[in-house]
């Protein structure tokens, strides 16, 4: 361990600790000005604004390429460091353009942040005489570049080197004609592209989806778990309203890292798709969600539940209690195989769903299209939660042939189209939940919008159903039913679903 | 005019056979490659060197032995690096070393590898001597011929290998971990530090950059013994320089004189003075990265690091530069500051912007459009660079600029009060106007 | 995704694609041979065209982006077809106060172009350089591998009459020298 002196501030830390990190250890979570430094990414040491006083160095010496020694005596806002700070800072923005009006970085943007922290000074270069580079320049299919707000940092050059391992970007020429660009013919196109818009900390490399949509302090924020593979990385969903307008990862040091993937960041728009479905309909025909319930007043009975790998876990949880208090029904947790694709060896996992562990822990089973069509033949009214099952034809086939079916889902599809009951579900982003990850581990997420329309939260629905086929006690709100999750799923092994830690719990092994 | 006592590294300046390996080794050239390598110790030769006092020539003035003591003692992957690629202001001499003896540069480097470690070693030429690549390469392809490089050289079971790279045109590549950057395959910025290049350079292994002049006296060292050398020169600032003397002199070209020789007897003896016609207004001593002296502060001044370093300026590369008094120092400054502004490797903001913005303000004040404020906007400006940036070259574009403003201020000011447009004052050394 | 861009007549010859092999097995490192190979390329074809890019790219195993940084840090790498003689004359500290100025003058009015430009003919580029090191026999400039020194505008002279007639001027680098 090192001991060193921060501001008049004894800290402990522990060898091989970067000074920039020491220094916000003690400033209680304040870091030093930066912009080039990211803990995921080499260091480059090009903003110079880290620069603090170490005790015995004649000149100030740059934070993030410093390892703590033992006794070091360190000033981060000395009246040397605050001078120097400020000058750096005004480098970087004598040829920085002023777009703030039209640029969406305004509001998370590391210039402003830290020019109104300590900068607070007139220009001292006029406008005309400010170097000029390319503005709007679309450089792939996500990423639009603006050269001029660049601040040369690199981490973008560096994160396509070192993370994506693409190595798209380059820096060009010398001086302060120097630009970020990619080689003409090359295109930054690959499923990592957009993190280089997160950790750009100006607005020189934009979201092309996000351009111009919203000013970011109209946002709300919501922490949610992307459902678009098995690794599970964690998001912020940043709405307004009733519209969802970009995600961002969520800092998940066992799970993402900082980052997710493009694939992943996109899977806000089915939110939004015009597909969606937002009332209940019966035999096709628009109706409410009395007269759909009504149906099954005098009992429901079913024969087959089917659910799929993209359901949370209490939902998964409460199939059989209903499977059992509707009849003895048989449980299917889908089709087996399906929603797969290439992973690669970064985040993307081959396993498209967001819960297929889920299925394991609450004991379903998935099942081959010629045995849950077989199965479905067999059944007498079937339940379908989530999914797509009736995109595969043997499924297709055995539903049309089946006795009535219920589908709980949220978009207008194929076994949609089959089904004589539609109750509209929610989506992830739309409630409460808990999924598992490839690794068993348990991440809570939380809903930013409410249901389109007049759909319900899938374990509502559910609970319903379970009333209507005479259950004697339902789940009357989630922590309830996450509480007797706990005990039926997880005594013994600590998990708490209503208290999981922030970066999430392994089912069977250890927790975080 | 005046000849110096000591040719350790200028014997064959200037002559037309000096460069074939048959002189070279004629007038006792490789004969100290023989001595080492037939029974010395690589520390032997590193407490010589560091006993002569040779300090690196090529601007830093670092003492080489002492450098050379940072590579690790188990390294097994040493690399060395002779630095050519002389793009200082002012600075020709490393030029006459290649050009005029390049088997005393190729037996320098051999030694010194040996004294590190190395088993391979790059002599990193700037790409605009292409005239002088071929010419070192000749001499390589001799000295391998001869056995003085390869496998088992001379039977001592040293190997080395030599590699004659060649640059692309980049002043900031003669920053050692730029150079070594250069060569890795990437651009020549340079590196932060630590780690520095001794415990982690070329390919991250331990790597010696030493610059050509550096080099070029360790088989004199090694021949006449570090007392010899150490004889020669001051105290503090031992042995020989080669001066690169450029400007309306009698004589400009490059010398070899003993450190610590006063300017007055330098100027007079050797240079001849002035043109006929010019009068002398100040001196860039050390290459332009160092601050200007006016002449009634250089005259006196002895020439070495300790005595030029008191006298408020650097002894850096010693590429004197004669400044005469029909030289205007404002557009003397504003040449300047295109050089750095054109050299910057844009990496590090502050030498980013900082060289750009000197470069726009000094011309705008010679277009006649200067303010009161511009002066000390160039001051600010000059703040902001100084000891902020990952590697000298902001510094070396401040020191010039705040020495030129600090002694010839009313020279900046006269343009602002006049407000018009200047013309080029440079007088036609042959007394033809423009 | 990277597409090369073609150009109909890239051919490089036997030679230099044997001599970038050899630069490659001398050089520790497939990258570090990268500035070398570019120079052999640009040797024979006065240019690196993007063909020439491609194949250093799959030589060395380098990117795209890694290659043009290199070609653009530099500033004798050049992209575009060169002029066929590129003068490049020393405008640095040393030279100017030796009258480089009138030298660029002299040669702007003679070739009709000003600094940066090419002459209609393409026979003629003039270009400024920064310091060449050659500052005590200034006004210097460079022209392929030599220099020419100690300007005047009569040596000047007779140095484009050489070159009008196709004939290569004797540079003062070019010494005679016993073999």
């Amino acid at each position: 361990m090192a001991k060193l002196t921060i501001d008049g501030k004894e800290i402990v830390v522990p060898d091989g600790t970067r000074l920039f990190d020491a220094c916000t250890e003690a400033r209680g979570g304040d870091q030093l000005p930066h912009f080039c430094y990211h803990p995921d990414l080499s260091i480059a040491g090009v903003c110079r604004l880290c620069q603090v006083e170490v005790e015995g160095m004649p000149k100030l010496t740059i934070a993030c390429n410093t390892i703590v020694r033992d006794g070091m005596v360190v000033q981060t806002r000395s009246e040397r460091v605050q001078k120097a700070s400020k000058q750096i800072l005004e480098m970087h923005l004598i040829n920085h353009p002023v777009d703030c009006p039209i640029c969406d970085q305004a509001g998370e943007c590391g210039l402003q942040d830290q020019y109104m922290e300590y900068g607070l000074y007139d220009a001292k270069v006029e406008v005309p005489q400010k170097v000029n580079k390319r503005k709007v320049k679309v450089i792939g299919p996500q990423v639009i570049l603006d050269q001029e707000r660049c601040v040369l940092c690199s981490r973008c050059v560096r994160f396509c080197d070192e993370y994506s391992k693409t190595g798209e970007l380059g820096i060009f020429n010398r001086g302060d004609r120097a630009e970020i660009d990619v080689p003409e013919g090359v295109e930054l196109n690959n499923n990592y592209s957009m993190n280089t818009v997160d950790i750009c900390p100006v607005g020189a490399l934009t979201s092309r989806d996000f351009r111009f949509q919203k000013r970011v302090w109209m946002l709300k924020a919501a922490e949610s778990v992307c459902p678009g593979c098995a690794t599970g990385c964690n998001v912020r969903i940043d709405y307004e309203a009733d519209r969802i307008y970009r995600l961002k990862p969520r800092h998940n040091p066992e799970v993402n890292g900082r980052f997710m993937c493009d694939k992943g960041r996109m899977t806000y728009k089915t939110v939004h798709a015009s597909d969606r479905l937002e009332h209940p309909t019966m035999a096709g025909e628009k109706t409410d969600w009395s007269a759909a319930l009504a149906r099954f007043k005098d009992g429901l009975k079913l024969g087959l539940v089917i659910t799929s790998a993209h359901q949370s876990v209490e939902e998964m949880g409460l199939l059989k209690p209903l499977a059992q208090v509707a009849g003895g029904a048989q449980l299917s947790g889908g089709l087996a195989g399906s929603d797969m694709g290439e992973g690669d060896e970064i985040l993307l996992n081959a396993d498209r769903t967001p819960n297929r562990k889920g299925l394991e822990i609450v004991g379903l089973q998935e099942h081959a299209a010629a045995e849950l069509a077989e199965m479905i033949r067999a059944a007498g009214t079937v339940l379908i939660l989530g999914g797509n099952p009736a995109a595969d034809e043997q499924v297709a086939s055995a539903l049309k042939s089946a006795g009535e079916m219920i589908y709980i889902g949220t978009h207008a599809n194929e076994t949609a189209a089959l089904a004589a009951v539609v109750l509209p579900g929610c989506m992830w982003a739309e409630k409460a939940g808990t999924f598992t990850n490839k690794d068993g581990r348990l991440q809570g997420f939380k809903p930013a919008l409410k249901g389109r329309g007049s759909a319900r939260e899938d374990w509502r629905i559910l609970a319903e159903l379970m009333a209507l086929a005479g259950a004697e006690e339902v789940p009357v709100s989630l922590p309830l039913l996450r509480k007797a999750l706990n005990e039926d799923l997880f005594a013994g092994s600590g998990i708490n679903l209503n208290q999981l830690p922030v970066h999430g719990a392994c089912h069977g092994g250890e927790s975080e | 005019m005046a000849t110096s006592e000591h040719r350790i590294l200028s014997s064959r300046f200037g002559r037309k056979d000096g460069h074939k390996l048959s002189v070279y080794e004629a007038e006792g050239g490789y004969q100290a490659l023989r001595n080492v390598l037939g029974g010395k110790k690589p520390e032997e030769v590193r407490e010589t060197v560091k006993a002569s006092g040779l300090r690196g020539r090529g601007g830093a003035g670092f003492p080489t032995g002492v450098k050379w003591g940072f590579v690790p003692q188990d390294a097994e992957e040493v690399y060395f690096f002779v630095n050519a690629d002389e793009s200082e202001p002012g600075t020709f001499k490393d030029r006459y070393c290649l050009d005029y003896d390049p088997h005393m540069t190729i037996e320098g480097t051999i030694i010194s590898s040996f004294a590190v470690g190395a088993k391979l070693a790059f002599i990193y030429i700037r790409g605009e001597f292409g005239w002088l690549i071929d010419r070192v390469q000749k001499a390589v392809d001799e000295a391998y011929a001869a056995g003085y490089l390869g496998q088992d050289i001379l039977g001592s079971g040293y190997n080395l290998e030599m590699i004659v790279h060649k640059g692309a045109g980049a002043y900031i590549c003669g920053e050692e971990t730029g150079l070594i950057n250069s060569v890795e395959g990437v651009k020549g910025q340079p590196r932060i530090k630590p780690p520095f290049p001794a415990v982690a350079g070329f390919l991250d292994k331990p790597t010696i950059v030493n610059n050509v002049e550096s080099v070029a006296a360790v088989p004199w060292i090694m021949t006449h013994g570090a007392e010899a050398y150490a004889a020669i020169g001051t105290e503090k600032s031992k042995g020989s320089k080669l001066w690169s003397v450029s400007g309306p002199v009698k004589n400009p070209g490059v010398y070899e004189i003993p450190l610590g020789m006063p300017f007055r007897e330098f100027f007079n003896d050797y240079l001849g003075g002035m043109v006929d016609g010019e009068k002398l207004k100040a001196v860039i001593v050390g290459g332009s990265s160092v601050p200007v002296l006016p002449a009634d502060e250089i005259m006196d001044v002895p020439l070495d690091y300790e005595s030029l370093g008191e006298a408020g300026t650097m002894l850096g590369s010693g590429g004197m530069i004669i400044i005469p008094e029909s030289s205007d120092m404002v557009e003397l400054i504003q040449v300047l500051m295109h050089f750095y502004f054109d050299e910057s490797c844009g990496q590090c903001t502050p030498c980013r912007e900082g060289t750009g913005w000197l470069h726009r303000i000094v011309k705008k004040l010679r277009r006649g459009e200067g303010t009161p404020n511009d002066l000390k906007l160039l001051e600010h400006v000059c703040d902001g660079m100084m000891g902020l940036t990952i590697c000298p070259l902001a510094d070396a574009a401040v020191m010039p600029m705040r020495s030129f403003l600090e002694k010839f201020r009313p020279e900046f000011e006269v343009l602002i009060q006049e407000n018009e447009p200047t013309g080029c004052q440079t007088r036609w050394p042959r007394g033809e106007q423009e | 995704m990277s597409k090369s861009i073609e150009q109909k007549d890239f051919q490089l010859s036997a030679e230099t694609l044997a001599s970038i092999d050899g630069i490659i097995e001398k050089y520790p490192t497939k990258a570090s041979a990268l500035m070398p190979c570019l120079w052999a390329i640009q040797d024979e074809l006065n240019h690196v065209p993007e063909p020439g890019v491609d194949l250093l790219m799959e030589k060395l195993d380098v990117t795209r982006a890694r290659v043009h940084e290199v070609l653009s840090f530099y500033t004798m790498y050049r992209t575009e077809p060169q002029a066929e003689n590129v003068l490049q004359v020393c405008h640095n500290i040393s030279c100017h106060i030796m009258g480089a100025r009138g030298i660029i003058a002299h040669l702007e009015k003679k070739l009709g172009v000003r600094m940066g430009e090419d002459t209609p003919d393409g026979k003629y580029r003039l270009e400024g350089a920064e310091c060449l090191g050659a500052c005590g026999h200034g006004p210097v400039m460079q022209l392929g591998k030599h220099m020419h020194e100690y300007l005047t505008p009569e040596k000047v002279d007779g140095l484009l009459e050489d070159l009008g007639k196709g004939e290569t001027p004797r540079a003062d680098t070019d010494r005679e020298l016993e073999e």
